[in-house]
């Protein structure tokens, strides 16, 4: 050991160090440019300049290049050295008057000018490339040639080097940008597409992936890392100050048994360079929709900053190619999303760029077709996105702007040309490449577009027993619907394996709770380094020597990463050792590591709610990286916050409450049916609640489905399942009177014919369907020829013939019309079905009589998928599609000896007469009356058209924001009814989570009321969004006594109570108002 | 606002005619995005003209110029996504159109259907050999004397009196096709006629389903646009393929020397005295027969390979054109050869199954068959032409 007096202050170092590090080893920073950790010193930038003082000679040395010698003295300081670094600064800004990182380390020590003559040269001789390539990577492809003045760095004899690997090292660690490897090497330089962001930029051979990652680790490409290839290089492995870096890691292979399976490999997008017309791939400026999606990413190439690829310069005018490589004759199906991602890419792209941005969209049909999906779209024609009607063939590039040709035909028949700075092509979804091996591998079947087979009653089944499939695998699907899906597959997987069900689980033991009531605040505080996260800004030995001057602190001490495990053996060391009742942790976000240090705090004996955590990396050290002195004091601001409202923890107590294991299913129709044969054959008990005398609900009017199968019979099975059931208790031609309780605990009165019966149960499941509209339009119930498509349907199934349709004669013409109190003003949303529906309808007529002339009159055919064929197949049998527009519906009046219906045709800019026989309306589905009963019940909320509105519409689509309450079905939005069942599966599952448990732990941060405080004035009981609290009276001495009760299991503790309380009555536990107070107290440096 | 019935039956009709299954069509309009012969200011095709069969729209159909303005380069089959073929769609509208225009009947029968066609070559094959056979002339054999066989003058005025026939045929169904097109009726008789004439003048065109009187000074003024195009056939360069007009173009100029020569100056043409090389009469007839033979042989050899998007499909019809062509033109060279060589009996034979060749084309094909697409598509650019022009001048005064 070596001991330095460092600033004055005495520190000892082991042997062998240059005076640099000794000297960052203490925490003081000192400027320098040319030193590298993996390099050896070389003293280039002169920026690392001390004083040192041995033998009492004084002497400005770089510190980079001397060596830590014994009892030296050493001022960083000093006025000499920083008068020194300064001149120093302003002749490299002289020299490298455009190097950003000259620019951003002179600013911070207040050198923004030079004195010097500017020089413009883009290279000051660091040598940071040159040890690069010869110490790491063992080649010297390049050195400094020449002396003086004309001293530069170069590949030998100034040629292009044959031995060159072309690693790009040299470029990435060179900070003037002067590094070009096309002017270094003769190899072709290959750079690594960042796949993430989809080629648009390059990345490093040790990178993480994407920002979202799980886990959110570096990896090492070995196919591009030069330790791995060549044995060099090994860069990374002396900078990562975990030591994480493992070159022997190998790929493992791992053998599991399980019970089942469930195959989610996704999908690909389309390969837009098959159309060579398009011009992807060729022009830099047309770009798939993907590629867009990161564009206008914030964590994108650009940042999220719209520019467009050729020149990185902001597009005026995008336009949106939508089906490519969809609804074509070799893909004959719908990707199902492609509508909606070009309107909302449009949306943010207008967002980013400003409203002068234009986007025009190129449309056959536009496909809104799922919840809130067609008010998104009118939203989107208000915010001045464009919607043009046709499908163009091919896109042109101006060689000289590398702007893009759009010539389209308009619905006029006349020909535009559209210039755009951008072209976007929304590119449909494939299968993923191994599907083929997957389905070998697997033993499952693929149907005719290479998707895996399923079939309408086992949407989520393959067609081999115990594999099961969700998401796009599937079908080309949306995020809601996968979700749905894969609950259900776990719904499925959750009855197949309930005999071993947790048989994996081992319950982790605890040791007792010390009591700490009584005692003195004893309070450690750790400080983490998150590597150079923290470190890199703030002053961490700083903040934790303050943190040791503040009251109650007995402990502090930095740590390189505080999450890591060892850590977590350190903290469990330093609470015994120091008998600390109170742990302050100061590194990054509560929302993601609380939990993490909690249960380290618990683990060591003391509750985990004798925590607290100071934010100094998100809110600090990232957001405040140019001024580190300030971020310094702001961290420390930030624990003493965090210390002064440890003093005033509370241990708090989780509580839990019994869970009883039996689930009410409101609605018998399909849905209802579904989840209660799911939650019955995952062994628990249901309450399953039909109002009608009937079981079936819709389905049971529903005689043949687009692939002719007949739905029938596989209802009467489920029915007969549901009877049969010992575990389902079945109500018919019953109604709920009254719902109460909460998660777990509800209790439900229904009254069947009069007679009342009460029954709890632990979950809700809400399948209440809904109905088809009755049309009040086009002369519906005053012509025995006008009648809906269920209406058709029946007629249709019952006689097998169309002379049961009219009673007469085999009708010749007829004509549908879709949208019938769909997507107006009333009810603006689409009924998903009826396009196919109508198009089922039309078949099964032309299956029946083929002469017979179908017309269908439509806004937007929305046969969304698969039933893209369908569609086509109904063209190919003649069925004849014509547009309206919506302010131009079509007409229907009776001449006395037939109908008529007149449609007037965007092209010929005139009506089409068309004599029919019958007019079938496409009504679409509306919400029951009852839901609103329903919601109140359980306190859950509607939308505005009286649909029941999930926790959220992409990511929860069948959970409420209350817990323990389910949806499914028609209840939730349109649906079809493979998708019905998909649904009423997922909330089998989602039930199961809750049901499956015997208990459940509520969360102790909850709002907690004063009685003797509160008056009862219920100013908290709008605010909830929980619906947790309730106002009760009840007798006190005599008198009645307001005040509002919290429903414990449901409230979340958000505080929104808290804020309106006007008399302290109610409050948060863990956020109390002196906790609070002290925090702000501690911030504004009050006492 | 005039209303336009469906007829649910039109497409089941056209559909005789050839190729055509819009049923697979979305209406995406990526086929007249991809025609380079669609233009704002004129006619737009093939989506609307597809849209008005589809829908059943009749009179809209038969109205219609746009099938005679293609002229099937195929680059919108190319570019349609659901494979239609659009392009051979436009051809089957050709072959309904002629079909429909002829008030005889016989183009209806002979287009839709094979064996009506066949019949009708062989009947009037047959009907000219027995001619031949009836009253040809002495057959001299020491040397070749084809004037004694068949004279000159008396073949010239057979031949003059069935162009007169013909003529007139098509002549009745141009007006028929003018009156379709300008007065967007397909009753045409001579009440109707007057009664039209007099509500509508001599034509008119619609915009915004509302109908636009053509002045009948555009008739004249428009009227050397018919000479040009009918001269020139000047409109498939603008398709993407320019090399198919300068084929297209001589092999019509070998056609209408050869036609002149045999029908108007058939006394000059047909000698048995043979002149040197340099006498017009030989590199004259040489030229039309060796432009003839080689542009009809491409043809043919273009629909036997099926490469191009044009030559995909080949009705019987697109097959006989070429092919009776290529005959004629073969059998005329052999009667120049054998005489050429003195073959005298050779000289007969092959004369005679030369002119049962040039029978039935002349009282088939001409005026019934693929012929008529001279006239009508040389009609169609002035139609259009006089159209565009009463809209030009309407919108003008729209405009003002």
């Amino acid at each position: 050991m070596i001991e330095l007096t460092i600033n004055g202050t005495k520190h000892k170092f082991p042997e062998g160090k240059t005076l640099l590090e000794c000297i960052e080893s203490t925490g003081i920073k000192i400027p320098t440019l040319c030193y590298h950790k993996a390099l050896t010193p070389y003293g280039a930038c002169r920026l690392c300049l001390v004083e040192i003082t041995q033998n009492g000679r004084s002497a400005i040395q770089s510190s980079c290049t001397y060596p830590a010698i014994n009892k030296l003295v050493v001022n960083t300081e000093s006025e000499k050295v920083i008068k020194t670094r300064k001149v120093m600064f302003e002749l490299l800004l002289a020299r490298c008057p455009d190097s950003e990182a000259i620019q951003k380390l002179a600013g911070e020590y207040g050198v923004k000018e030079t004195r010097f003559e500017k020089k413009k040269e883009d290279c000051f001789l660091c040598g940071l490339c040159v040890r690069m390539c010869r110490e790491r990577m063992g080649i010297s492809a390049i050195n400094f040639i020449n002396r003086g003045s004309k001293r530069k760095v170069c590949p030998p004899f100034d040629a292009n080097s044959d031995v060159c690997q072309t690693c790009g090292a040299c470029a990435s660690i060179c900070l003037t940008e002067r590094i070009k490897l096309e002017e270094i090497s003769k190899n072709e330089v290959v750079p690594i597409k960042h796949e993430y962001n989809e080629g648009l930029i390059d990345r490093p051979a040790a990178y993480i992936p994407y920002p979202q990652a799980v886990p959110n680790k570096a990896t090492i490409d070995e196919r591009y890392c030069v330790h791995m290839l060549k044995d060099a290089c090994g860069v990374c492995k002396e900078f990562c100050e975990a030591e994480a870096i493992d070159y022997e890691q190998k790929e493992k292979e791992i053998e599991l048994n399980v019970g089942a399976v469930i195959l989610s490999p996704g999908f690909e997008i389309f390969n837009a360079r098959i159309k060579e017309d398009l011009g992807y791939g060729n022009y830099p400026n047309v770009v798939t929709s993907l590629e867009f999606e990161r564009i206008l990413s914030a964590s994108g190439p650009y940042l999220g900053k719209v520019l467009r690829p050729s020149d990185e310069t902001e597009p005026k005018r995008i336009g949106f190619i939508q089906c490519v490589g969809s609804r074509e004759a070799e893909r004959d199906y719908c990707s199902s999303v492609c509508c909606m991602y070009a309107t909302k890419e449009a949306i943010i792209a207008k967002e980013h760029a400003g409203e002068d941005l234009k986007c025009d969209i190129f449309i056959m049909d536009m496909r809104a077709f799922s919840k809130g999906f067609d008010e998104y779209y009118q939203r989107a024609q208000e915010l001045g996105v464009d919607y043009i009607r046709c499908r163009p063939p091919s896109v042109k590039e101006i060689p000289e702007t590398k702007n893009l040709l759009i010539e389209y035909l308009g619905e006029d028949d006349k020909k535009e040309t559209c210039e755009y700075d951008l072209v976007v092509l929304s590119v449909g979804l494939q299968p993923p490449k191994s599907v083929k091996e997957i389905s070998e591998k697997f033993g499952i079947d693929l149907n005719e577009f290479n998707f895996c087979k399923t079939s309408p009653f086992k949407p989520v089944e393959s067609t081999r027993e115990g594999i099961y499939v969700s998401g796009p695998f599937t079908e080309p699907k949306d995020i809601p619907e996968t979700i749905m899906q894969a609950s259900g597959a776990s719904s499925k997987i959750l009855s197949l394996l309930k005999d071993v069900k947790g048989s994996l689980i081992v319950p982790k033991e605890y040791p007792p709770e010390v009591d700490v009531s009584g005692q003195e605040p004893r309070i450690g505080v750790f400080v983490c380094h998150c590597g150079t996260n923290i470190a890199g800004v703030v002053n961490v030995p700083s903040v934790v020597e303050y943190a040791k001057t503040l009251p109650n602190v007995v402990y502090a001490d930095n740590n390189l990463y505080t999450c890591s495990n060892d850590t977590q053996v350190l903290i469990k060391e330093k609470i015994k050792e120091h008998e600390l009742n109170r742990v302050v942790v100061a590194s990054c976000t509560p929302r993601t590591h609380e939990p993490l240090f909690r249960n380290t705090v618990r683990e060591a004996g003391l509750n985990p709610y004798l925590f607290e955590m100071a934010n100094i990396r998100d809110q600090c050290s990232w957001v405040h990286m140019m001024e580190p002195e300030k971020a310094s004091e702001k961290s420390k601001d930030l624990v003493r916050m965090a210390v002064a409202k440890a003093r005033l923890l509370d241990p708090l107590q989780k509580r839990s409450v019994s869970i009883i294991k039996s689930a009410l299913i409101i609605g018998g129709g399909i849905s209802g049916l579904t989840s209660a044969t799911e939650l019955a054959a995952q062994g628990y008990d249901v309450h399953l609640v039909e109002k009608e005398k009937e079981l079936g609900g819709n389905v049971s009017r529903v005689h043949y489905l687009l692939n002719g199968d007949n739905p029938q019979d596989e209802l009467k099975r489920l029915i007969e399942e549901v009877k049969k059931s010992e575990k389902i208790h079945l109500y018919t031609e019953t109604k709920i009177e009254n719902i109460e309780g909460s998660i777990g605990n509800f209790k439900t009165t229904i009254s069947t014919k009069g007679k009342s019966e009460e029954f709890e149960h632990g979950v809700v499941i809400v399948a209440t369907g809904a109905q088809e509209y009755k049309p009040k339009e086009y002369l519906y119930g005053q012509h025995e020829g006008i009648m809906t498509q269920l209406e058709l349907e029946q007629r249709l199934s019952t006689n097998g013939d169309l002379l049961a349709a009219t009673g007469k004669s085999v009708p010749k013409n007829i004509v549908m019309i879709q949208c019938v109190g769909s997507r107006d003003e009333e009810r603006p949303y689409c009924s998903r079905i009826c396009c196919s529906d109508a198009i089922k309808n039309a078949l099964k007529i032309k299956e029946l009589s083929p002469e017979t002339n179908i017309y269908v009159l439509y806004r937007d055919v929305r046969t969304y998928g698969f039933r893209e064929s369908y569609y086509t197949k109904a063209r190919e049998n003649g069925v004849v599609f014509m547009r309206y527009d919506e302010d131009r519906k079509p007409e229907v009046s009776n001449n006395g000896d037939g109908l008529r219906v007149e449609v007037f045709d965007q092209t010929l800019e005139m009506p089409i007469e068309i004599s029919a026989d019958l007019v079938i309306l496409s009504a679409g589905i509306v919400a029951h009356k009852g839901n609103e009963e329903i919601a109140k019940f359980l306190k859950v909320p509607l939308t505005k058209e009286k649909f029941f509105l999930e926790a959220h519409m992409k990511l929860r689509p069948v959970d409420f924001a209350t817990d323990g309450v389910y949806l499914c079905g028609l209840a939730h939005s349109a649906k079809a009814m493979d998708e019905s069942i998909i649904q009423a599966q997922a909330a089998a599952s989602r039930a199961a989570t809750i049901l499956s448990q015997d208990s459940i732990e509520l969360e102790a941060n909850i709002s907690h009321v004063i009685d003797e405080s509160c008056d009862g004035c219920a100013y908290c009981i709008e605010p909830c969004p929980y619906q947790a609290i309730t106002l009760i009276e009840y007798m006190r001495e005599g008198s009645v006594k307001k005040t509002v009760d919290v429903d414990e299991t449901a409230c979340k503790g958000c505080g929104c109570c808290m804020a309106t309380c006007p008399k302290k009555g109610i409050f948060v536990r863990g956020f109390k108002l002196e906790q609070i107070g002290a925090q702000v107290n501690a911030a504004i440096g009050a006492q | 606002m005039t209303t336009v019935k469906s007829d649910p039956t039109l497409l089941a009709e056209v559909r005789k005619y050839g190729k055509f299954d819009p049923h697979a069509c979305y209406q995406c309009g990526s086929c007249s995005v991809a025609c380079t012969l669609t233009t704002n200011e004129s006619a737009s095709f093939p989506r609307k003209i597809m849209r008005y069969i589809l829908f059943g729209l009749r009179k809209l159909s038969l109205s219609s110029l746009d099938p005679w303005l293609c002229y099937y380069c195929g680059d919108c089959s190319t570019a349609c996504p659901r494979e239609t073929e659009p392009g051979e769609t436009m051809m089957t509208l050709r072959r309904f159109l002629t079909a429909k225009y002829d008030w005889t009947g016989v183009s209806a029968k002979l287009f839709s259907s094979k064996a009506w066609q066949i019949a009708a070559l062989i009947a009037s094959g047959v009907f000219m050999a027995a001619l031949i056979v009836l009253f040809h002339g002495p057959i001299v054999t020491d040397r070749v004397e084809l004037n004694t066989f068949a004279p000159a003058h008396l073949v010239h005025q057979f031949d003059l009196t069935v162009a007169a026939l013909v003529s007139f045929v098509l002549f009745t169904n141009i007006f028929r096709m003018y009156w379709f097109t300008m007065h967007q009726s397909n009753k045409v008789n001579p009440l109707e006629v007057i009664r039209g004439i007099a509500k509508n003048g001599l034509g008119f065109t619609m915009h915004k389903g509302n109908k636009v009187k053509i002045p009948f000074r555009l008739f004249i003024t428009q009227a050397w646009k018919l000479i040009l195009h009918a001269a020139t056939q000047k409109k498939f360069l603008s398709c993407t393929n320019k090399s198919r007009w300068i084929k297209h173009f001589l092999l019509v100029t070998g056609y209408i020397i050869m036609f002149s020569l045999v029908v108007v100056f058939l006394e000059w043409f047909q000698t048995d005295e043979i002149f040197p090389v340099y006498h017009p009469q030989r590199w004259v007839g040489y030229y039309a027969t060796v432009v003839l033979v080689w542009f009809t042989l491409e043809i043919i050899i273009g629909r036997f390979r099926k490469r191009e998007e044009i030559h995909k499909f080949s009705d019987l019809s697109d097959w006989m054109f070429p092919v009776l062509l290529f005959l004629m033109a073969l059998t005329g060279i052999a009667v120049h050869t054998f005489r050429y060589l003195g073959f005298p009996l050779a000289t007969y034979y092959i004369y005679a199954i030369h002119l049962i060749i040039a029978f039935s084309w002349l009282v088939v094909i001409i005026p019934f068959g693929k012929w008529t697409h001279l006239l009508y598509r040389s009609l169609a650019v002035y139609f259009q032409a006089v159209k565009d022009k009463a809209m030009q001048l309407h919108l003008a005064k729209e405009g003002t």
